[in-house]
């Protein structure tokens, strides 16, 4: 109980001051902490409390309902009709590998896309190109290719909307994403 | 002396057009000139003003569908002057039920006859009775101004076709139709999905179209007087635009089940019937002559799509686009004499026609069009259509090949692509 009250007393002092900082106008205003109030010896039953100074366990980490981007997969840029992978995206793929392989139960959808330059269809093949080159370095980083689908969406899914370089160079990616 | 003979033959149940020149269509008539055709208002016997209204848009389908043609030049009454040389008149009477009378929906229906006279002498060409439900006065002109077309021209007009689309956003694409004029636009699919390269069957009962489901590329089929839709292909990889063969029976499609996109002919549930390419490279986009004997396809063996010829078993390849260095999307005419395609360069897509052995490559579109794509033959051999983004969003447009002329076919604020148009 004492320990209780010095601690909610360290706290609101701690409110306090913190309330104070930034405000330019007023100097920071500090009252008297709840008086200490001595208890008196136990007669009485010390209650059983929880230990209020320990965090609760943290819940588990749900990555199976995240999107990859989330926990640090991130997708991989393409130049203007090619599905070769650059040195940045090989880059970007190892480290990619390393963190699928900690989580070597979760499946991912490699899915393909293009700018919107083109015809339709040759873009959704193209995009799939983009698809499969990412995945088969994937797979020669030791990546089970079970753990890897793969999909192209061609120029019908863009990330960036304009007609000019910057968005096409958004549009031209391998985007990893939940199946 | 002629005059009393064309007026026997006439009696006869000959056509005139025996004796009249001007009848024989595209290869004498300069292909601008349009043939005029007087359109008289139609005769309302009966029946009060739902009958004259019926009348009214029944005349106004018939002008719009024979503008449409191509060929014909439609006048009203008030459009003739002392110089208009008229040689066809386009009349018909109305018999409208009386409110109150009749029944059944095909008892209230009015009674109509549509006649294609020679003007001025008014000489019985062709004569059509109808008696279409409310709902069908559109469908009826149509199919009368079909058999006029016929009658006159000896070749198939587009006045009962309609254009099958994909609109919406990335997300999501549905299947849509319209009339080929712009009207009845209805919805096919509604499967919360990307849905694209809708192609119709020759008989226009059946719709083969490309779906995601879950990721995975399908081809699927939609029965148009049902909406029903069946999975016909969904193999690993890639299951690209369907294309009707000229008989019906079979499609082409792209697949890339073995790694790289190859073109096969699949049965109607799926079976490979023949794979036709085999390359590392990509092969896509395939469309059947109108005999069914060649195939036209895209490659991009030589490191930039090109369009390719080879015959319906895969053998006697040959190379067909070689300015230009992207050309995509071919589409062949009814003919089989031509080919239309969508042609890259600059940043820029643009249609272009060539003829089926290569030559006279002539582009139909220029750069106020912006960007081109999916163009596709109208059964008149006379027609595309295609997409176009000139207002800031793809919308459908048809354009006459042989003038120039172009309307617009789709409206509104959606992204419309991948048109067919129905035989």
């Amino acid at each position: 109980m004492y320990r209780t009250l010095v601690m909610v007393s360290v706290m609101l002092a701690a409110l306090l001051v913190f309330a104070g900082c930034g405000s330019k106008e007023e100097p920071p205003v500090v009252t008297d902490p709840t008086p200490v109030v001595t208890e008196p010896i136990a007669d009485e039953p010390v209650a059983e409390e929880p230990a209020e100074d320990v965090p609760p366990a943290p819940e588990p980490i749900n990555y199976a309902a995240m999107a990859p981007q989330e926990y640090g997969i991130e997708d991989v840029f393409f130049a203007f009709d090619e599905y070769s992978l650059s040195d940045e995206a090989m880059g970007t793929l190892s480290a990619a590998a390393r963190i699928m392989r900690e989580h070597g139960d979760l499946v991912y959808v490699i899915e393909g896309h293009c700018d919107e330059r083109g015809t339709v269809e040759y873009n959704l093949a193209l995009g799939e190109k983009r698809a499969v080159a990412v995945r088969d370095y994937l797979v020669s980083l030791g990546i089970p290719a079970s753990q890897l689908r793969i999909t192209s969406y061609g120029e019908e899914r863009p990330f960036a909307f304009g007609s000019n370089e910057s968005a096409w160079a958004l549009n031209r990616r391998g985007h990893f994403a939940r199946p | 002396m002629l005059t009393g003979l064309a007026a026997v033959l006439i009696l006869a149940g000959v056509p005139a057009r025996a004796a009249d020149p001007e009848i024989h269509l595209g290869t004498t008539r300069a292909s601008t000139e349009r043939l005029d055709m007087l359109v008289q208002p139609l005769e309302v016997v009966s029946g009060g003003t739902e009958a004259q209204e019926a009348a009214w848009l029944v005349e106004s389908v018939i002008r719009i569908d024979l503008d449409y043609s191509g060929f014909f030049r439609s006048l009203s009454p008030e459009d003739m002057s002392d110089t208009t040389r008229v040689q066809y008149a386009v009349e018909g009477l109305l018999e409208g039920r009386l409110p109150g009378t009749g029944v059944t929906a095909a008892e209230r229906a009015p009674l109509m006859t549509l006649r294609l006279v020679a003007y001025p002498g008014r000489q019985l060409l062709l004569s059509k009775r109808y008696r279409p439900t409310w709902d069908r006065l559109r469908a009826t002109a149509h199919h009368f101004v079909n058999e006029l077309h016929m009658f006159l021209t000896m070749e198939p007009g587009i006045s009962l076709t309609k254009v099958v689309f994909a609109r919406g956003t990335g997300e999501r694409r549905d299947i849509y139709c319209v009339d080929y004029d712009g009207e009845n636009l209805l919805r096919l699919t509604a499967n919360r999905t990307l849905n694209l390269f809708p192609a119709w069957s020759p008989d226009q009962a059946e719709v083969a179209f490309m779906s995601y489901r879950e990721g995975q590329q399908g081809i699927y089929m939609l029965e148009t007087d049902t909406g029903k839709v069946r999975l016909v292909n969904e193999t690993v990889g890639s299951n690209l635009a369907p294309a009707w063969h000229p008989d019906g029976g079979e499609l082409l499609a792209s697949l890339s089940k073995v790694g790289q996109h190859e073109i096969y002919r699949l049965s109607l549930t799926g079976q490979v019937v023949r794979r036709l390419t085999v390359s590392p490279a990509i092969e896509i986009s395939p469309s059947w002559s109108p005999t069914g004997r060649d195939v036209v396809f895209t490659s991009d063996r030589t490191g930039t799509p090109q369009l390719y010829v080879m015959d319906a078993d895969g053998s006697g390849r040959r190379r067909l686009t070689f300015e230009g260095r992207y050309n995509d999307a071919a589409d062949w005419s009814p003919s089989g004499e031509q080919i239309i395609y969508a042609c890259r360069e600059r940043d820029i897509t643009q249609i272009v026609l060539i003829e089926a052995r290569g030559e006279n490559r002539r582009l139909l579109t220029d750069a106020s069009w912006r960007n081109c794509e999916d163009p596709c033959w109208a059964p008149d051999g006379r027609h595309i259509v295609f997409a176009s983004d000139r207002s800031g969003v793809f919308k459908l447009y048809v354009m006459d090949v042989r003038d120039g002329s172009s309307r617009q076919l789709t409206f509104g604020e959606e992204s419309d692509k991948t048109p067919d148009w129905s035989h």
